[in-house]
């Protein structure tokens, strides 16, 4: 069995004279829980829909699970498993139906397909919802019975879209908690989402794209690290001149500096020796009244690499 | 992938189909009751364009008068009742009557004596189609009196010979032609809201990622609308058998035929679900398609009939060769040149391209809602 769950090589689609994606290569190994990340129209839903075999690409190749998809993308269907954004649940029917209609979609065999179910719904936390209409579920209940539909054939990959995309924080950790478990048992997860936390609490390893293209690749942390591994916020009075931010910026290990409004962010590499300059600097030229030092976010990481806001 | 399996699926789907459809009563309602209303709607405009309201005015009430107006209600082209001048004056321009007939004094004593007659007759003609009816059936209500009346006198007459065995009345013959109508309407309105459904709430997903061909999915909604389209055409079929009493002479035609009319339309339906995407756009286009196929198509009469260009855009309908084909299996006879075989062919045809085109665009589009 290959190691390598997803393996992407040179994938293009074109639309017309528009790019949706740009020669996208990467590997996603089994096990593990992999983000891609990128702000709307970035190019994740067109990759996720060649990945699964509901869009064939320009050019390039892709290989899910050993399996070549686009040689044999039904064959692959089988150890897919998918939580769309939009749940694509059948609103007029039960729980239980929903559930039964994928087992039959998938051939999942009938023998122990109750106890299956049971076991699903008592994990989704929805086994006394059991015969209720999926249209008098909460936002956060769909999301749970939408994620255990997509285990009922045991998939290899899980692909999972804005997984707690318009769900409250209580339903949020616990399909967090599911997803970690799938991780446990060996699945691996494919997760896109707008949510940077969510992607740091998840994601062993995080893909950006931007405009088609891979713009970085690497677990959250390293991701955080190459950006700087330190973030100071400080507000001084008076505000700080052009003079002390070319200063700032012209230190050893400082990455970036922004001013504004009385503050000054200073982002650095190479830990409490450039942070000891940097702070020296600013008040050697104004009064500090106030200093914070904390880790770089990735939605500072996502700025630095796009240009923009994750949600743009 | 076992056959075992896609018959899971085709099962699974059409179930699931149903199901839905029958708890959202609104789109059940209006895919069962659009081709009924169509039936009836139509029979209303036949019955009620058929004959015209008039008013008699009897200013002489002998026998011969009497055997007039006996005529004109044999003509099959009056709603006839007796008024005063006053009343049936009031009634002509209150605008409840066509006409207003009068029969004049010594209507009787002026036949004897073979002196001429002027029968006043006013019309409102304020719609030329109603105003010919009257134009035409009053003198020939004339002739037919005459020739019951004074036979010695009239002697020249039409010998009639039948091509059928027996007449086939406006409305059986309407009937069966709007059947087919609602047969097309209630196959491809339950095609194109099933499909139409899951792009519109994106459970298509959920279908498009099943390890199992588009064909097999399609053909599991074909099979779910089938059964609501069955529904509908089986309460158009009471209608029209129990109700009307136009009973089918052969009916394992009606059944073949009808079977082939479901398949192609509902494949219709699956493409055009497909294309818009929505149900509130799949059932004014489902009606958009029928309706102008359905008057191109001769549903009157023989297409044939029509005229050339009439007849030559009637010859490319598939509803033409569908009506044909339903009027020989209710009333033996055949409305068009081609003849039975040729009508099979042509719907055997289309069905097939329908359902060619269906699968090729549903299995394009997949999943993109």
């Amino acid at each position: 069995m290959t190691e390598t769950a997803i393996e992407l090589a040179g994938l293009t689609k074109r639309f017309g004279s528009f790019t949706a994606v740009d020669g996208l290569s990467l590997r996603v190994e089994r096990g593990e829980i992999f983000g891609l990340l990128g702000p709307n129209g970035s190019g994740k839903t067109t990759t996720i829909d060649m990945i699964s075999g509901l869009s064939r690409p320009t050019s390039g190749a892709i290989t899910v699970l050993g399996i070549d998809v686009l040689a044999d993308p039904r064959k692959l269907r089988r150890s897919l498993g998918t939580v769309p954004q939009e749940n694509a649940l059948y609103e007029e029917l039960t729980a239980e139906a929903n559930l039964r209609f994928h087992a039959d979609l998938f051939d999942v065999p009938r023998a122990g397909l109750n106890e299956k179910i049971t076991a699903l719904l008592e994990l989704a936390q929805l086994q006394e919802r059991r015969k209720s209409r999926v249209s008098t579920f909460s936002g956060g209940m769909k999301r749970r019975l939408a994620l255990v539909r997509a285990m009922l054939h045991e998939p290899e990959l899980l692909y999972f879209d804005e997984p707690t995309l318009g769900v409250d924080v209580q339903s949020r950790h616990a399909l967090w908690d599911r997803i970690r478990e799938l991780k446990e048992r060996g699945t691996t997860v494919l997760i896109t989402s707008n949510y940077l936390e969510e992607a740091n609490a998840l994601c062993d390893r995080l893909a950006i794209i931007d405009r088609g293209k891979l713009v970085a690749l690497d677990s959250p942390s390293n991701l955080r690290r190459s950006f700087g591994d330190t973030v100071l916020e400080m507000r001084t009075h008076p505000a700080p001149g052009d003079d002390v931010v070319r200063k700032v910026r012209a230190l050893p290990g400082v990455v970036s500096v922004i001013a504004s409004d009385g503050s000054l962010k200073v982002t650095v590499e190479g830990g409490a020796d450039v942070t000891g300059k940097v702070v020296t600097e600013v008040v050697g030229t104004t009064s500090l009244e106030e200093i914070q030092s904390r880790e770089p976010s990735l939605d500072e990481v996502f700025l630095s690499l796009t240009g923009k806001e994750l949600r743009e | 992938m076992s056959v075992r399996h896609n018959l899971r699926v085709v099962r699974a789907v059409a179930a699931a189909d149903i199901k839905l459809t029958l708890r959202e009563p609104l789109f059940a309602i209006i895919g069962v009751l659009i081709p009924i209303n169509f039936l009836l709607l139509f029979l209303l405009f036949a019955l009620s364009g058929g004959q015209a309201p008039i008013a008699v005015v009897m200013n002489d009430r002998g026998p011969l008068a009497q055997q007039f107006v006996q005529a004109m209600g044999h003509s099959s082209s009056f709603i006839i009742h007796t008024a005063s001048a006053a009343d049936a004056e009031h009634e002509i321009h209150s605008g409840t009557i066509v006409a207003v007939v009068t029969v004049p004094q010594e209507f009787d004593a002026a036949l004897a004596a073979k002196a001429r007659i002027d029968l006043p007759v006013e019309v409102n003609n304020l719609n030329v189609d109603f105003t010919n009816d009257i134009r035409r059936a009053v003198p020939l209500s004339i002739t037919s009196f005459y020739a019951n009346a004074f036979p010695d006198q009239v002697v020249v007459t039409a010998h009639e010979s039948d091509v059928q065995a027996a007449d086939t009345g406006y409305i059986p013959y309407l009937a069966v032609s709007i059947m087919v109508a609602g047969l097309m309407l209630a196959s491809q309105l339950q095609g194109s809201v099933n499909t139409a459904r899951d792009y519109e709430l994106g459970t298509i997903k959920e279908l498009a990622l099943a390890p199992v061909s588009r064909l097999t999915i399609g053909v599991g909604k074909v099979l779910g609308a089938a059964a609501l389209a069955a529904a509908s055409a089986l309460l158009l079929f009471t209608v029209v058998v129990f109700f009307l009493g136009v009973r089918p002479l052969h009916p394992l035609e009606v059944l073949g035929f009808g079977l082939l009319i479901l398949a192609a339309f509902l494949a219709l339906g699956v493409l055009a679900g497909t294309l818009v995407r929505r149900r509130q756009q799949a059932i004014p286009l489902s009606i958009a398609m029928v309706l102008p196929l359905f008057f191109l198509s001769g549903p009157f009469g023989p297409a044939n009939w029509l005229g050339a260009l009439p007849g030559a855009i009637a010859a490319v309908s598939p509803l033409t060769y569908a009506i044909a084909a339903f009027q020989h299996a209710f009333h033996g006879y055949q409305t068009a040149p081609q003849g039975l075989s040729v009508d099979a062919i042509v719907l055997a045809g289309f069905a097939l391209a329908a359902v060619g085109s269906a699968a090729f665009v549903f299995g394009r589009r997949g999943a993109r809602h």
